[in-house]
């Protein structure tokens, strides 16, 4: 906690600012800003360890005016600011590492403008993204940003992170779709940032700010690319041989300059887990294709129905996992030996999920759009899978893939509630490294670790690999001595074979301490940057590897 | 030891040369090479000015010392990644020189207008203009996977490759539009296209320029990928096209798709249909070879260079084109234009201004360009200056002594 801060003089000083109603400075409101969704913290808090970082007060503003009154009496006061949008980061880039005023934008959550004849809208930053989509989906638009959190997060936290939605490959990443940004920054003033700006000279400034997770600024609203909702929707499912045949066939697609909006490839182990998941939908697919269940409405945009409270007993790919290693009925303490023993389970797991999944690796893909170009499309990029050795499974699996795919998110609790713990690293390269860093990584964390991966996000010239591992430990602390080794192997191994180590979820505590071997020299203008924009370093301080001053 | 003796020794004697007593220009034939000048002009707090192709060293207009360095020794492709499609080309290579080396491997850096062709790669990418735009590929920087530049301390900085990242601010994106300023660009590292199966093109008639405005938009909603769009109003139509008599008020749209084969057609024929809603037709598809022929095979286009360039969000091209035409009305002259560039931002009027019987006056030409900015257009080439104090700070930080590029972006 930072020292120092007359908790008193804070409190009527925000008040002034905010009126009583939205500052709080109540002990559960500290203890619930003090963390974000990083499994790391989950471990302590299960085991009911207090949080080791709280924030002084939490503010809730409403317009930008107040988002510069705090932070310019968090500067005259020496004070951290940090930015909270929907708590969903799993990197621990909302933790007050220094204490401080978390800044909670949810209540800055307007639509302000859709420019129909630019395809443009203007957007507050604490909008989530359910709500975000649904409005634009009314008016016949979509932003095509479909993170698995889009149910707790917001506009803001996607720009801050450069996050990526599962349509990525159709509608790019959060920062292609950013035409420009309102920012305070850490002197406490407002900056605009391009707009229609193609014209202007001079560095993109959009381009430096998204990504800074609240270091450099405090990102209020931005001016948001739209897509005319979607007249068609195509979703197919392939079988290939293995991993290696999958990526050479998605480079294919994707380098002939055919844009699926989707396409996710599941290693052998990831396709058995997802067999295991839904083996029901699976059998009544095959039996019957008719009871495979109601397709989305093309209507709706990509968002399915709420996905309801979590089922009693947990049937997500990572829970059945859990259930696969401990086979399910055994004692936990068979599961924790087994995830103990993990490069001896990656073995074996490896060996069955070859056996049993004869069939090769699952690939599943989806295209959406205006109809005549998506009908043109489509049909030649299932051409171009089967040229490349993909077989055909038929509409089901796709479809069984977008009605679950938010689900994941929401049946993790079960893992930690087995005393076990799950992660997700998302690293990324170019096609020419890509299996090396597959089996880097892979190998890295497997010797930890139960690992899975599917390979998703891809573009012509890379794509992105989501590793999938759970590993336990005796107690909370070994956990955490795990965990961190497993990021640590995890990453190392990612930039050594020259990949990226994170595609979109971000860096804040967790990736801070690699920022420099990611960026090496190049980190001098980053640090530049935080120089000019934040020189008392109050924005954020201790996040992404920056150096400088701190409050 | 004088400044002139230590470039001898960075780059050798043969590759500098006396400008006068106190300017010189150098030609670095490698990225360590940029960095020991660079190194050199600080000690004797020296001014470096990035020279691409075409450009010329500018005189001094006080007594610093200037040292004018050359892109045009860093020539060489550092590595072509045919399975990632990535190309790491030195920043003295032009669009062209790429084009040249990409070509027999049947590769391409992509459809974009003539300026990216003949353009070093270093000035395309150090200077943000939307006249790099292409309505296929995008904004030339989106093409960018990875700068690198040298510092004003010397140091050499690489950005990571990655198809996409989330490990903070896009740094590479930092230097691009710097103009120098915060680093000069030595190589990068830039994504390239399978040539396309087919190529295909098509011209158009419409009853007006707003018409063939809509067209285009209405088949881009259909999301149409086309490799180039253009639209003549009548008057340039018969500049381009002489002897072409369009009817008055009416406009020609060229228009070319490229891609697998039937996705090319399909993409032709968005066009077309959205062509027919707006009460087009297909017209000589002649019109539309010669002109895909003077954007990339290197024929001449009859006519004097526009006077005005200006950038229009699609909202607001109609309005823009009305109201420079209207103002040099106004002003007893006239105006012509085409439109092209195409993206997702808008897209660029290119206007010729007359008076009298001849190219327009500044006086008219100013005149057409505050109607242009009234009506919502962008001139190409302005500076916002709001941020200005920012870039003022990130200099300070990176470049204490002001050695990079003094005077730009200021």
């Amino acid at each position: 906690m930072q020292a120092g801060v007359d908790i008193d003089r804070l409190q009527r000083e925000l008040e002034a600012i905010f009126g009583a109603r939205r500052v709080s400075l109540r002990a559960v409101d500290l203890e619930t800003y003090a963390r974000d969704m990083w499994p790391r913290l989950l471990l302590g808090y299960r085991e009911g360890h207090p949080a080791a970082n709280r924030p002084h007060a939490i503010v809730w503003p409403e317009h930008v005016r107040e988002v510069v009154a705090v932070i310019k009496l968090a500067r005259e006061q020496r004070i951290p600011i940090v930015p909270y949008g929907g708590g969903s980061g799993v990197c621990g880039g909302a933790v007050p590492l220094f204490g401080g005023i978390t800044i909670d934008t949810k209540r800055m959550q307007q639509v302000r403008a859709v420019h129909s004849a630019e395809l443009i809208c203007d957007v507050e930053a604490g909008l989530s993204g359910e709500r975000f989509e649904r409005e634009l989906a009314r008016r016949g638009y979509t932003f095509g940003h479909f993170p698995s959190s889009i149910y707790c997060s917001t506009v803001g936290g996607w720009l801050a992170t450069r996050a990526a939605g599962q349509l990525s490959t159709k509608y790019g990443k959060v920062e292609d779709r950013c035409a420009g940004l309102t920012v305070v920054t850490g002197r406490g003033e407002v900056i605009e940032t391009d707009g229609p700006s193609r014209a202007l000279r001079g560095p993109s400034w959009t381009q430096l700010l998204l990504g800074s997770e609240g270091t450099l600024g405090v990102i209020t609203s931005a001016r948001l690319r739209l897509s005319p909702a979607p007249q068609l929707r195509v979703f197919r499912g392939f079988e290939i041989d293995d991993v290696g045949a999958g990526v050479a066939a998605i480079r294919r697609v994707l380098q002939k300059g055919l844009r699926p909006a989707v396409v996710r490839l599941y290693d052998e182990l990831d396709t058995l887990m997802n067999s295991f998941s839904h083996p029901e939908a699976e059998a009544e697919a095959e039996a019957e294709p008719a009871l495979a269940g109601p397709r989305p409405p093309v209507e709706t945009g990509a968002l399915p129905t709420w996905p309801g409270p979590p089922p009693e007993e947990p049937d997500g790919l990572v829970a059945r996992l859990i259930g696969f290693a401990k086979g399910k009925h055994l004692r936990q303490a068979a599961t924790h030996a087994a995830l103990g023993k993990s490069q001896l389970v990656n073995r074996l797991v490896g060996t069955v999920a070859e056996k049993i999944a004869r069939r090769g690796c699952r690939l599943i893909i989806g295209l959406e759009g205006a109809r005549i170009r998506t009908e043109v499309e489509a049909a030649l990029t299932f051409h171009e899978l089967e040229v490349a050795g993909a077989r055909d499974k038929g509409e089901d699996p796709g479809w069984a893939w977008l009605r679950k795919r938010y689900a994941v998110s929401y049946r993790m609790s079960p893992v930690f509630r087995d005393g076990a713990f799950v992660d997700t690293m998302e690293v990324a390269s170019s096609w020419e490294r890509l299996m090396d860093l597959y089996h880097s990584v892979r190998a890295a964390i497997g010797r930890h670790a139960v690992v899975m991966a599917h390979f998703s996000h891809g573009y012509a010239d890379g794509c992105s690999i989501y590793f999938t591992f759970v590993g336990t430990a005796d107690d909370a602390a070994g956990a955490e001595r795990l965990y961190d080794a497993i990021w640590r192997d995890g990453l190392e191994a990612t930039t050594r074979v020259g990949g990226t180590i994170s595609h979109h979820h971000g860096v804040g505590l967790l990736k801070a301490p690699f920022m420099a071997g990611e960026h090496r020299e190049a980190m001098a203008i980053f640090e530049a940057a935080k120089a000019a924009l934040d020189p008392d370093g109050i924005l954020n301080p201790g996040k992404m590897g920056l150096r400088g001053p701190r409050p | 030891m004088t400044l002139e003796r230590e470039l001898c020794d960075s780059v050798g004697a043969a590759h500098v040369e006396p400008l006068d007593a106190r300017n010189w220009r150098v030609a670095p034939g490698s990225a360590a090479e940029v960095a020991e000048v660079i190194r050199r002009a600080r000690t004797h707090k020296a001014a470096v000015h990035p020279i691409g192709a075409g450009g010329r060293p500018t005189r001094s207009t006080d007594d610093r010392a200037r040292v004018h360095v050359a892109t045009r020794r860093l020539d060489q492709v550092l590595q072509l990644d045919e399975m990632s499609l990535l190309v790491h080309a030195q920043a003295g290579l032009t669009g062209l020189d790429l084009e040249r080396i990409l070509g027999p491997r049947n590769l391409s850096i992509g459809d974009y207008p003539p300026g990216v062709l003949t353009s070093s790669l270093g000035g395309i990418l150090a200077v943000r203009t939307p006249g790099k735009s292409s309505a296929r590929h995008g904004f030339f920087e989106d093409a960018v996977v990875g700068v690198s530049a040298v510092l004003a301390n010397g140091r050499s900085v690489h950005t990571r490759i990655a198809p996409r990242r989330s490990t903070g601010p896009d740094l590479a994106r930092a230097l691009c539009g710097s103009e120098g300023t915060i680093g000069f660009i030595t190589s990068a590292v830039l994504r390239i296209h399978v040539r396309p199966e087919a190529r295909l093109v098509a011209a158009y008639l419409l009853p007006s320029v707003d018409a063939a405005i809509s067209a285009v938009y209405l088949a881009l909603r259909e999301e149409a990928a086309p490799s180039g769009l253009r639209i003549y109003d009548a008057p340039e139509a018969g500049v381009h096209y002489p002897g072409l008599a369009l009817p008055a008020g009416h406009a020609l749209l060229c228009a070319g798709t490229a891609g697998p084969t039937d996705l090319a057609t399909c993409d032709r024929d968005l066009i077309a249909s959205a062509v027919i809603a707006e009460g087009g037709e297909t017209t000589d598809p002649a019109l539309a070879e010669l002109w895909w022929r003077r954007l990339h095979a290197g024929e001449p286009t009859p006519g004097p260079q526009p006077s005005l360039q200006v950038m229009a969000t699609p909202s607001k091209v109609r309005a823009v084109y009305h109201a420079v035409v209207a103002e040099l009305a106004r002003l007893g002259g006239a105006a012509r234009a085409h439109i092209s560039r195409f993206d997702a931002d808008g897209a660029v009027m290119f206007a010729t201004l007359e008076r009298g019987g001849a190219a327009a006056d500044d006086e008219a030409v100013a005149a057409a360009e505050r109607a242009a900015q009234v009506a919502g257009g962008w001139l190409l080439g302005a500076r916002a200056h709001k941020l200005d104090a920012y870039l003022r700070a990130l200099r300070d930080v990176l470049d204490p002594d002001r050695i990079m590029n003094p005077g730009t972006l200021a």
